[in-house]
């Protein structure tokens, strides 16, 4: 593989689709506004802690351990809706991405370039699992500083203000963590992303509605005959089992001492990575999967004749 | 090397009755301008496409002594192609479909692109879906004409664009690109148009190859007798392959040079001989087939649009 093909080949990607560059900064803009207009603490995470803040507070400006992770756990919520609006985006970009070529005829021009259908279908397969969710981490990685800016100057002359204190280690651990998610959520939405790329190269028309009928339909057979929701549960794992394994939420109940919010604190820090999703089967099964019906996908456009 | 193509029997099924392509044997050398001609649904594209290595086929078929079914990629360095008009998409905007091209093909001359282009009236920054047909067709040849490729095919390069553009289009080929070393296949509905810069030409029909043959060798190949109503039976009995009617005037179209078939002194006696244009002996070959033993149809007065 040419590195010089290849970077046209995904700058080209971005020329198609402007929403992709897009996405990620309005979803951006959207979080600073929020942070600017709210009159809450962080303006984006969760806290449900039912009037306790006062209490947990007091007890964190000396914790500095606790409030390094406070810290990272708030910034680190900024992230996810980035990620979640880049999957979205993607996921009607690649539903298009071999299928507007051959319907507006431009697939003849870009096979009129020494460029292998390979190279092709792998740069579209890597804008939607790499470059984007990338792009999604580089703007949120720059939101967040802004984010944290805008609460500081809130938080200034408030009993909380000791917890606008910038920990740059927590900060850039906490990127560095988060580029690692961005790598494993790759891993776990590859088939999802090859399997769209297989209704995007074959689908005649409406992708799209080819994408969603076909789990649509197993679904309902399977509640109807053997009335189980195992294909369903295996769909619904596959596509929201990475934002589960990242869910950053701080809760507290009635009677919950701020000793145990310190420690929902710890316990949702720890959520921070998703690394141990490596060691799901379920995970390399995806891989493999994703890489046979790669090359289906690149054999399929290599004999399609219907420009 | 060898010639520039090199097909022998090839052919290509679609569906289970649809013989696009039923045996097709030809060569094209090297520094050639080849017209591949033929009416709608005769094969044309699918013979491009084989060519191209865009789709599956049987037989045997070198490009450049490659086979495109299984070396297309390695092919496509020394291959350009402008298939149809107009494919290049809409969003795609001037300076990045320059980028483009140069950042995929090593033999591409992004200083010659930007010289062909300084000649138009095409601005860098807008995009394909703003420029006109005839803009979108100059804008791909300037992007095929900076690539230092060996064989170019073109199909129905020029189909919908007013006369200018036509004309503009093979001027540019052929001042700025032929170079006698490249080779051109094109395909066009339009003979007339560029009957004067082939240098071969190939007919096809129903999947096969009618007519393969040289510009020069035609005229010792075809004449076309034209004469009156008083000379026409006998002209005919001298088995004519095409016979039209203009004005009282018939013209019929002669296989001359071979065994059994008539002399040009033999056809000079009953009116003026000629050598057909390409044209008329496209449209003479096309209908009723090319056999000498087939009686001429009669086709009345259709001069060729």
């Amino acid at each position: 593989m040419n590195i010089k093909v290849m970077k046209t080949l995904l700058w080209r990607e971005t020329w198609e689709h402007r929403g992709l560059v897009w996405a990620p900064l309005i979803t951006a803009a959207v979080i600073v506004l929020t942070a600017l207009l709210s009159t809450s603490f962080t303006g984006s995470v969760r806290l449900d802690l039912d009037g306790k803040e006062q209490q947990l507070f007091a007890a964190l400006a000396t914790d500095f351990s606790h409030q390094r992770q406070m810290f990272a756990v708030w910034l680190g919520a900024l992230v996810v809706p980035q990620l979640f609006v880049a999957m979205i985006v993607v996921v009607f970009y690649t539903l298009d991405s071999l299928y507007i070529e051959r319907r507006d005829r431009s697939i003849l021009f870009w096979k009129s370039m020494p460029v292998s259908d390979a190279e092709t279908v792998g740069s579209k397969l890597a804008t939607a699992l790499l470059l984007v969710p990338l792009w999604a981490w580089l703007v949120s990685m720059l939101a967040s500083l802004v984010v944290f800016a805008i609460v500081s100057v809130k938080l200034s002359g408030t009993p909380l203000a000791p917890l606008a204190t910038f920990h740059l280690g927590a900060w850039l651990g906490l990127q560095l963590t988060m580029l690692q998610n961005v790598l494993v959520a790759a891993l776990w939405y590859a088939p999802v992303a090859v399997y769209l790329l297989l209704i995007s190269v074959s689908a005649k028309r409406s992708p799209f509605l080819w994408a969603i009928l076909p789990p649509v339909l197993l679904v309902i057979f399977e509640d109807v005959t053997f009335n189980t929701n195992m294909i369903a549960g295996f769909i619904v794992n596959r596509l929201i089992g990475f934002f589960r394994e990242l869910d950053l939420h701080i809760s507290a109940r009635d009677g919950d001492t701020s000793a145990s919010v310190i420690q929902e604190i710890a316990r949702s820090y720890e959520q921070l990575g998703t690394l141990d999703m490596l060691a799901k089967f379920d995970l390399w099964l995806g891989v493999a999967l994703a890489v046979i019906g790669f090359f289906v996908v690149v054999r399929l456009r290599r004999w399609r004749d219907d420009a | 090397m060898g010639a520039v193509i090199h097909a022998r029997d090839v052919r290509k099924r679609y569906g289970r009755s649809t013989l696009a392509l039923d045996g097709l044997d030809f060569d094209v050398a090297a520094g050639r301008i080849v017209g591949l001609m033929g009416p709608n649904g005769a094969g044309k594209t699918t013979a491009l496409k084989a060519i191209l290595g865009l789709t599956p086929f049987e037989g045997e078929l070198r490009v450049l002594g490659r086979d495109p079914r299984t070396e297309r990629d390695a092919l496509m360095r020394d291959v350009c192609f402008i298939a149809d008009v107009a494919v290049l998409p809409k969003w795609l905007r001037v300076d990045h479909a320059l980028d483009y091209v140069a950042g995929v093909h090593p033999k591409f001359d992004r200083q010659r692109a930007d010289e062909v282009l300084a000649r138009t009236d095409i601005k860098r920054k807008s995009k394909v879906g703003q420029l006109s047909k005839g803009m979108i067709t100059q804008l791909h040849l300037a992007l095929i004409m900076a690539i230092d490729a060996k064989l170019l095919v073109l199909d129905e390069p020029t189909l919908g664009l007013d006369l200018l553009y036509r004309r503009g289009f093979y001027e540019a080929l052929l001042n700025d690109y032929f170079d006698h070393e490249r080779t051109i296949l094109v395909t066009t509905h339009q003979v007339e148009e560029i009957e004067n810069l082939l240098t071969d030409v190939l007919f096809i029909s129903h999947g096969k190859i009618v007519l393969d043959s040289t510009v020069d060798a035609l005229p010792s190949r075809f004449a076309q007798l034209v004469t009156t109503s008083e000379h026409v039976a006998a002209a005919r009995a001298l088995r004519p392959v095409y016979e039209r009617e203009v004005f009282g005037r018939y013209a019929l179209v002669f296989e001359i040079g071979k065994g059994g078939a008539p002399t040009v002194d033999e056809l000079a006696a009953w009116g003026d001989v000629r050598t057909p244009s390409i044209a008329d002996l496209f449209v003479s070959l096309m209908n009723g087939g090319h056999s000498s033993s087939t009686t001429a149809s009669r086709v009345k007065a259709e001069v060729a649009a």
